[in-house]
């Protein structure tokens, strides 16, 4: 393994988290990924000839010339397309990590499945639809019930009473999404930019709600599950 | 003659247990090592030792439960402890340190021992503290690795209940030359981890300063008096503000790079971090632990990561 912040070229980055896994390359300066499940990342990685730089959960598991964790690889992605952002929320599949750049502070829930991916999948398994329909679902509810909840568990409990006093499964849904985006507002210190990455940064029903909750500038990159995989490829070139 | 075996929950002056004929037994020193998962628990802590105490799988003839100055699981488990037939002494630290009142504690205590029979033995202990500092201070060199001193300093609440063995123990210890590039103070109560100063060191964060061991060396007195009017000022049972000025003083003189802050699971002191971090000017880590064993990987990341931010600095 070459020695931390040894600069390396012809490289890409490889971001093998816990529910998927990611590869960056830079080429003509645009940034090109790919994206599969965990268990299939040599997919990403057959016939490459580059370097590896690892990042992710399995970052020290799978072939690597060099590895930063994931928090100090959030930063150096997201300023790639964000230089001025105070504060990263990555929203990954076990964990959510709040990352402070300016003081140089980072802040991970994994102790409680509430406040990650794994709680959406949870929910969309619950109701029967895909991850990338509870935006939809979202915007479709007329009203937002209380969940109140900081359990994840419980929170299904209570999502369940909710459908029984009458709600719709969107209005639940809407009502999961603001549950879950109060619990990262805990998390969140005050600043003026958030970025948020990850992959429960697609789901556009969680980001209305955490905008609505938040009241600050929330950023989002084009690929946010990716943004990792870019930093790891970043703090070594 | 038969010596009893006192179980100490937190700290209580052994140089007094040993003079009144006692042989003290930290009941949290067997814990990091445990594979033991209570039935009943908030701190797992206080939850291990309790279970083990009430089922008789830890041996002692009587226990100190520290209530003023420890916590309130303390204070519950110790009664339970008590209510299934081991005779249990209540030891109260001052809040405001008054040293009468310490005195007046330390005088209960002693008569709940059967009073001094070796005063000896307290010049004895205060020999080895001294020896104890000299350890602390060649940690934060760099001449021992963080991981034996703490094994020596946290063992200093009992002195593993036998001086002379101690006092080998001490001697034993081999000098290195240790790069002391992240220079680390442990703070809050130790972690439960079995391995973590060695995992620490392993991912380039070395610990020179252990907030709560610090405490088991540095207090000291030649009579029941002095002891008073200087363990008063043991950290952990005083106001916060007078726990932080004492750390701004300490980490101040060990040159640290960064505050790793433990907390455990379902203890009172977590709620401490934000006011740490707010009045210690240094990079802070909060890590929290639960269950005994080895440091999980999930802690590792935080120390990698912690290394990664300090080396931003």
């Amino acid at each position: 393994m070459i020695a931390r912040k040894k600069r390396v070229s012809e490289a890409i980055g490889l971001d093998v988290g816990s529910t998927t896994a990611k590869m960056v390359r830079i080429e003509d300066g645009e940034v090109q990924s790919r994206i599969t499940g965990t268990h299939n990342w040599k997919d990403l990685v057959n016939g490459i000839k580059e370097n590896i730089i690892s990042t992710g959960y399995f970052r020290n598991s799978v072939p690597h010339t060099a590895s930063v964790t994931e928090i100090t690889a959030a930063i150096y992605g997201v300023r790639h397309y964000f230089p001025e952002a105070d504060v990263i929320v990555d929203i990954g599949g076990q964990d959510t990590k709040v990352v402070d750049i300016r003081k140089n502070n980072f802040l991970i829930n994994d102790k409680c499945g509430a406040g990650t991916g794994a709680f959406l999948e949870f929910a969309a398994n619950y109701f029967s639809i895909g991850l990338d329909e509870l935006g939809l679902f979202h915007r479709r509810a007329g009203r937002i019930p209380d969940i109140n909840n900081t359990c994840g568990v419980f929170a299904i409990s209570e999502m369940i009473s909710q459908l029984v006093a009458g709600y719709s499964k969107e209005e639940v849904v809407a009502g999961m999404h603001y549950a879950f985006a109060r619990r990262i507002s805990f998390m969140v210190p005050e600043a003026e930019t958030i970025v948020l990455i990850g992959g429960a940064a697609k789901n556009e029903g969680m980001v209305m709600a955490l905008k609505d909750i938040l009241k600050k500038k929330i950023l989002i990159p084009e690929e946010p599950q990716v943004i990792n995989a870019l930093g790891a490829l970043k703090y070594f070139s | 003659m038969h010596v009893s075996k006192i179980g100490l929950t937190a700290l209580v002056p052994p140089e007094l247990i040993f003079a009144c004929g006692g042989e003290p037994v930290d009941v949290n020193n067997i814990i990091p090592a445990s594979k033991k998962y209570p039935r009943n628990k908030l701190c797992a802590w206080t939850a291990i030792w309790k279970e083990m105490l009430v089922e008789r799988e830890l041996s002692v003839d009587s226990l100190i439960v520290v209530a003023g100055g420890d916590c309130h699981n303390a204070l519950v488990d110790g009664q339970k402890v008590a209510m299934s037939g081991i005779p249990t002494h209540f030891f109260f630290y001052p809040f405001d340190g008054d040293p009468e009142y310490l005195e007046s504690q330390l005088y209960g205590l002693s008569g709940f021992l059967g009073g001094i029979k070796f005063p000896e033995k307290i010049k004895q202990i205060n020999d080895l503290k001294k020896l104890g500092q000299k350890i602390d201070i060649k940690r934060s060199r760099g001449r021992i690795t963080s991981g034996e001193a703490f094994n020596i300093l946290i063992s200093f609440s009992d002195l593993r209940g036998n001086l002379e063995e101690f006092q080998k123990n001490i001697a034993s210890i081999k000098e290195h030359s240790i790069k002391t590039g992240n220079r680390i103070a442990l703070i809050g109560v130790p972690p439960i981890f079995c391995d973590f100063h060695d995992v620490a060191q392993s991912l380039g964060l070395h610990i020179v300063f252990d907030e709560l061991p610090y405490e088991f060396i540095r207090h000291r007195g030649a009579n029941i008096r002095e002891i008073a009017c200087d363990y008063r000022e043991y950290t952990f049972a005083r106001p916060l503000d007078f726990r932080i000025n004492f750390l701004q003083k300490e980490l101040e003189k060990r040159k640290v790079d960064g505050i790793i802050h433990y907390t455990q699971f379902a203890c009172h002191h977590m709620l401490e971090d934000e006011i740490i971090r707010s009045r210690l000017d240094y990079p802070v880590l909060t890590i929290q632990g639960d269950l005994p064993g080895n440091t999980p990987q999930q802690i590792k990341l935080r120390l990698e990561a912690f290394r990664e931010m300090l080396e931003r600095l």
